[in-house]
């Protein structure tokens, strides 16, 4: 399947949203990285990112999101519009790992995903901001 | 093939249709590709019927050509729906989000009075996402501090920065505390009329600029001006563009206008730092008036000067020629559209530029004062209706005290070149100064003489 992040980021965070409501702490705090790694990638791409034919990104791209941080100001710093979309200086996602999703549910607590769903939520307002100015369909 | 242009006024017709009146509010989005969505609350959507969402995504589509995302989507089913939907529109829960710190107008304030079913297009806004940070509708209040006088026009080499340095002096001869401007970053030379080079300071407005992205304007603020001698009577301090020595002004200059945004996102653009500049060297220096020389034509640098530096007078020097009623007529026509006529049109004033001085005078200055009627015919209130003061404004072609009345600066030779003003000043002849500015500067004189007085 091709890679489409923009969909992925949106869907990942609107079940998130489903799972908080219903507490279930662990799977929406891991989706909340999905979906900050994936709102990302796809400004990344409007930013110049490189893909492989499937639209997936390579070498020091293919990270998540406790990684992608870094990545994504190396892409914002090279655009013209990159000044508009500044993230806060600390990822919130530092603690948040993949490997995660293997843990057990009594690990994740409404206080450990809340940072998680903040930036989530900040990463969902630069894509919003990117689709109203046309760098993002 | 449909043009940019054409686009507003054929959504208009769509939806000021009575069986989409209702879907509002709504937002027209255009974007910085000049690509156009609908921007609209999920509720708002959702409350229409399957018939109405579908006459409007089809007939709003078929209105963009090109301005679209995937132009050569077509709907020829239903299963091409929801793509070509989610081609044309966004959803969102509020709609006031999407507008802040983007231009935005109303589109029933766009279109020509006589549009059909124009009630029905309450509430439906044109947002646009532009490169440029400012665009000549943010119309900063007047600032409660000394006069500020912005002198503009459409084209350079007009006479403007000579006419400011002529009013400068007239206004120290007065007694009066002159700070002047050199906002002509990109075509520097009004400290040079102003200032022999051994008075020139260390930096300017461009240094500055510069150093307070990195919160460092106080390195250069305390040396970025200079007092010219040219008057006796009273202070004229100058802030020249660049300092005795530009350096490397090329590369500044390409950051001077960068926004400034901290590490937590707040975002401050350049023509509020410029604002910030103003009001530093406005507190430091007290002036009694300040001149401002803006950049010509109808660009970014000169927008933040003419509309956001909340400027009581702002002097619109036209020579009569088309690129000149163009330029204005471009500006007035936005004014008007973007619902910003009332906030500006009563600090705008014409100037005529090197008016000639000989049998040509008469017919030249009739010909200037008619083209500037027409233009500025457009800001002006339709008789007999009256703004929300119950004042009218409105004015006869020949009326002396009307904006678009040219105040005439005339030509000659003596005052031609910038550069030895500041040696042609110091020998000023007055009854040759009052040939060429004499008009202007009693005008001037007249406006900031009321002001002291009230």
């Amino acid at each position: 399947m091709n890679a489409d992040f923009l969909d992925a980021h949106l869907r990942h965070r609107e079940d998130a949203e489903l799972l908080r409501k219903e507490q279930h702490w662990a799977n929406a705090d891991h989706l909340y990285g999905l979906s900050a790694e994936c709102g990302l990638k796809r400004l990344m791409l409007a930013f110049g990112m490189p893909v492989n034919p499937q639209g997936t990104p390579h070498g020091v791209d293919k990270v998540h999101a406790d990684e992608i941080w870094q990545r994504f100001e190396s892409y914002r710093l090279r655009h013209s519009r990159g000044a508009l979309y500044l993230l806060p200086a600390d990822s919130p996602f530092a603690d948040w790992q993949a490997s995660q999703r293997y843990a057990h549910r009594s690990n994740f607590t409404e206080i450990h995903v809340k940072p998680h769903r903040n930036g989530a939520e900040t990463i969902f307002n630069l894509i919003r901001k990117a689709r109203w100015e046309g760098l993002v369909p | 093939m449909t043009t940019f242009d054409d686009i507003l006024p054929e959504i208009g017709k769509v939806l000021a249709q009575e069986n989409l009146a209702k879907l509002r509010p709504i937002i027209i989005n255009r974007d910085l590709n000049g690509r156009i969505r609908l921007i609209l609350k999920e509720s708002t959507w959702k409350a229409m019927n399957k018939t109405a969402q579908t006459k409007l995504v089809k007939e709003v589509s078929a209105c963009l050509g090109k301005h679209k995302y995937a132009p050569d989507r077509l709907l020829l089913s239903d299963s091409d729906f929801e793509a070509v939907k989610q081609d044309l529109m966004l959803f969102e829960t509020e709609l006031e989000p999407v507008k802040q710190g983007a231009p935005h107008f109303l589109l029933k304030d766009f279109l020509p009075e006589h549009f059909k079913n124009l009630k029905n297009l309450k509430e439906v806004t044109v947002v646009d996402r532009l490169v440029t940070e400012t665009d000549w509708s943010t119309i900063a209040p007047l600032t409660n501090g000394p006069h500020r006088m912005v002198f503009f026009s459409i084209k350079g080499g007009v006479g403007r920065s000579t006419a400011l340095a002529a009013a400068t002096w007239s206004l120290a001869q007065a007694g009066k505390r002159v700070l002047v401007l050199d906002l002509d970053l990109e075509s520097p030379g009004l400290s040079s009329a102003l200032l022999p080079k051994d008075r020139r300071p260390l930096f300017g407005v461009t240094d500055w600029l510069v150093e307070d992205l990195v919160d460092n304007g106080d390195a250069v603020f305390g040396d970025m001006f200079a007092a010219s001698e040219l008057s006796n009577e009273s202070d004229i301090l100058v802030v020249p563009a660049h300092g005795l020595d530009p350096k490397e002004y090329l590369v500044k200059l390409g950051r001077a206008w960068m926004p400034k945004i901290d590490d937590k996102g707040a975002h401050e653009a350049w023509s509020a730092r410029l604002r910030r500049l103003l009001d530093k060297l406005e507190a430091k220096h007290h002036p009694d008036v300040i001149l401002i020389d803006s950049r010509a034509g109808i660009d970014e640098a000169a927008s933040a000067c003419v509309t956001e530096l909340g400027a009581k007078t702002i002097f619109l020097f036209a020579i009569d020629g088309d690129q000149t009623w163009t330029g204005y007529d471009i500006l007035f026509q936005h004014w008007r559209r973007t619902g910003k006529a009332d906030s500006i049109r009563d600090r705008l004033q014409m100037v005529g530029a090197m008016i000639p001085d000989d049998e040509h005078a008469k017919d030249y200055f009739d010909g200037l004062c008619e083209e500037a009627y027409k233009v500025f015919c457009c800001l002006y209130d339709d008789i007999p209706a009256k703004d929300a003061s119950g004042i009218e404004f409105n004015f006869e072609k020949n009326d002396l005290d009307a904006p678009h009345y040219p105040w005439p600066v005339r030509w000659n030779r003596g005052f031609a070149a910038l550069q030895s003003l500041h040696s042609r000043f110091q020998d000023i002849d007055d009854d040759a100064f009052r040939a060429v500015f004499g008009e202007l500067t009693k005008r001037i004189h007249i406006i900031v003489d009321s002001e002291s007085e009230s």
